[in-house]
């Protein structure tokens, strides 16, 4: 294929992935009061008035608590397991496997709408602690791979030598596996929390008064009003994931791991 | 490898007790709602009833009718742009890969939002419009089919251009342009060399579009609204606006049926290559 038709075609199809977002930037830079491109004269007051808006700001730390916490709860639980299921023979390690692996094909809405019904009405519990839960439940699948695959790379026999040399299988855990999966672990989190801060069919359900994360809270908001503010807030949540993605491919070359 | 089993089973047991406790138990549950008469006795009723009424058999097609347009579209482009990446110097290979990568890390949210200031009534397509004189009222570009199809084209493009990457960096360098040299005309490279090369990139990024459109919320709640229902709007619509649960589980297991069977058809595929 000649070079012309190869960048035309890699021009057109990254306009199509990358430009409405470009437009979203500039929407959000708007002086007007409507939404609208190109924008009515230039300012940032959408951008100011993001963060005085009371909602967004209680979302964004609800969002913020759940991809932090959910994803270090999930690694809690996920890196014994990746551990076991890679360096144990297990009786049903294939059923394991796929019972950890079952939040990726059941749809987000389902997971959500069987919460609200058979877990947190029945035991009455709440609103947070079910979002938490969900959120914990949907990383977990990536932690597992993620820090199975990084495993994987780390032979067996080195923490074999470790215990041999005196060590207790703990002590050659943290001194020995620890310090050789931690890009991978690290990588486990950044996917986790991407993934969960940006969630929502899942999340959809499990709302209640003053309950809410920041994508349900911006679907709401922008039902109800149709100013710039949201392009701006699009903006803003783009480049924070985006900074978070590039800092950890400079720092550890994350693209190994995924 | 440990031959501690016990000990083994105690660190796995956590992840999987609690997946399978708050997660499958949960949505098992939601799952058998659907097969229940009111008096709890087995019955597909839920079934047939859910399929008795025209606007729910409407939704089924039509998710049934994206989902497949979005994945064929999506493959489409994707060998173009797959095979244009292949091509490039390794310098810009990884800077465009990355520009192909970089909207999944953006909020589904914020990228479907950004179609919104595009085929809104003021959007910049109507502005066009308007502006040369093609109609005197705006367009009604949001809430309808093809507003939803462009939304879900955009949201899951890049995983299928990611999926025909991987797959076509391992063809031989040479094998296309001995190809050329020979006679083959560009329809018979791609039926006869990098279609049955690329079939294991092409099925796993057909999954991935697939459900993923199948399953997508977000882009049909905010291009289709209530005018132009999906699977996905119509559950939330039963749930919230009609109190209907046992539709609600028959969508849900519908979906979960639909997914299950693409990805055993994926597996089966890949598996047939090895």
């Amino acid at each position: 294929m000649s070079r012309l038709a190869t960048w035309l075609i890699l021009a057109a199809t990254l306009t199509f992935l990358i430009g409405p977002f470009l437009i979203v930037i500039f929407a959000g830079l708007s002086a007007g009061e409507a939404l609208a491109f190109p924008p009515q004269g230039l300012s940032l007051k959408w951008y100011a008035k993001v963060f005085t808006v009371e909602s967004f700001r209680a979302s964004f730390a609800l969002s913020m608590f759940l991809a932090v916490f959910g994803t270090l709860a999930a690694l809690l639980i996920g890196i014994p397991a990746a551990y076991a299921l890679n360096r144990y023979d297990l009786p049903g390690a294939e059923t394991i496997r796929t019972i950890v692996a079952a939040p990726i094909i059941v749809p987000g809405i389902i997971v959500g709408l069987a919460l609200l019904r058979y877990f947190v009405v029945p035991l009455n519990v709440t609103i947070t602690l079910a979002l938490f839960v969900t959120h914990t439940a949907l990383v977990l699948p990536y932690a597992v791979r993620v820090v199975s695959s990084s495993l994987n790379n780390l032979r067996a026999d080195m923490e074999e030598a470790a215990v041999i040399l005196g060590c207790t299988r703990l002590q050659a855990f943290t001194k020995v596996v620890l310090p050789n999966i931690r890009g991978g672990i690290l990588a486990a989190f950044i996917l986790g929390f991407v993934a969960s801060f940006n969630e929502v069919p899942a999340s959809l359900f499990l709302s209640g008064p003053g309950v809410r994360t920041l994508p349900i809270d911006m679907l709401s908001y922008m039902e109800i009003t149709f100013d710039p503010s949201v392009a701006a807030l699009s903006a803003l949540l783009a480049f924070m994931s985006v900074a978070i993605v590039f800092l950890a491919e400079r720092l550890l070359g994350f693209s190994r791991y995924v | 490898m440990f031959l501690n089993r016990s000990e083994g089973l105690a660190l796995a047991l956590p992840a999987a007790l609690f997946t399978f406790l708050v997660f499958l138990v949960p949505v098992g549950i939601l799952l058998s709602v659907a097969f229940q008469n009111e008096d709890g006795a087995l019955s597909l009723r839920g079934y047939l009833d859910f399929f008795a009424q025209p606007l729910n058999r409407a939704v089924f097609l039509r998710t049934l009718k994206l989902g497949v347009l979005v994945a064929l579209t999506s493959a489409v482009i994707g060998y173009l742009a797959a095979f244009c990446i292949v091509n490039l110097p390794p310098a810009s290979r990884g800077r465009i890969f990355g520009l192909v990568v970089l909207p999944l890390m953006i909020s589904p949210v914020a990228r479907t939002y950004a179609w919104i200031v595009i085929l809104g009534r003021t959007g910049i397509v109507n502005d066009v419009v308007v502006g040369l004189g093609l109609s005197d009222t705006p367009l009604r570009l949001l809430f309808t089919e093809t507003a939803v199809f462009i939304g879900l084209l955009q949201l899951f493009l890049p995983l299928m251009i990611i999926s025909l990457v991987s797959s076509m960096e391992n063809i031989p360098k040479d094998v296309v342009p001995a190809a050329r040299v020979l006679g083959a005309s560009w329809l018979q490279v791609f039926v006869r060399i990098i279609l049955p090369l690329t079939k294991e990139g092409l099925v796993i990024g057909g999954t991935l579009v697939f459900t993923g459109a199948l399953t997508a919320y977000i882009t049909p709640a905010i291009l289709g609204g209530s005018k132009v229902l999906m699977l996905e709007t119509l559950l939330y619509q039963k749930v919230n606006v009609s109190n209907d649960f046992v539709s609600a589980s028959v969508i849900a297991m519908i979906l979960i049926v639909m997914c299950f069977s693409a990805n055993l058809a994926l597996k089966r595929v890949a598996s047939v290559r090895r």
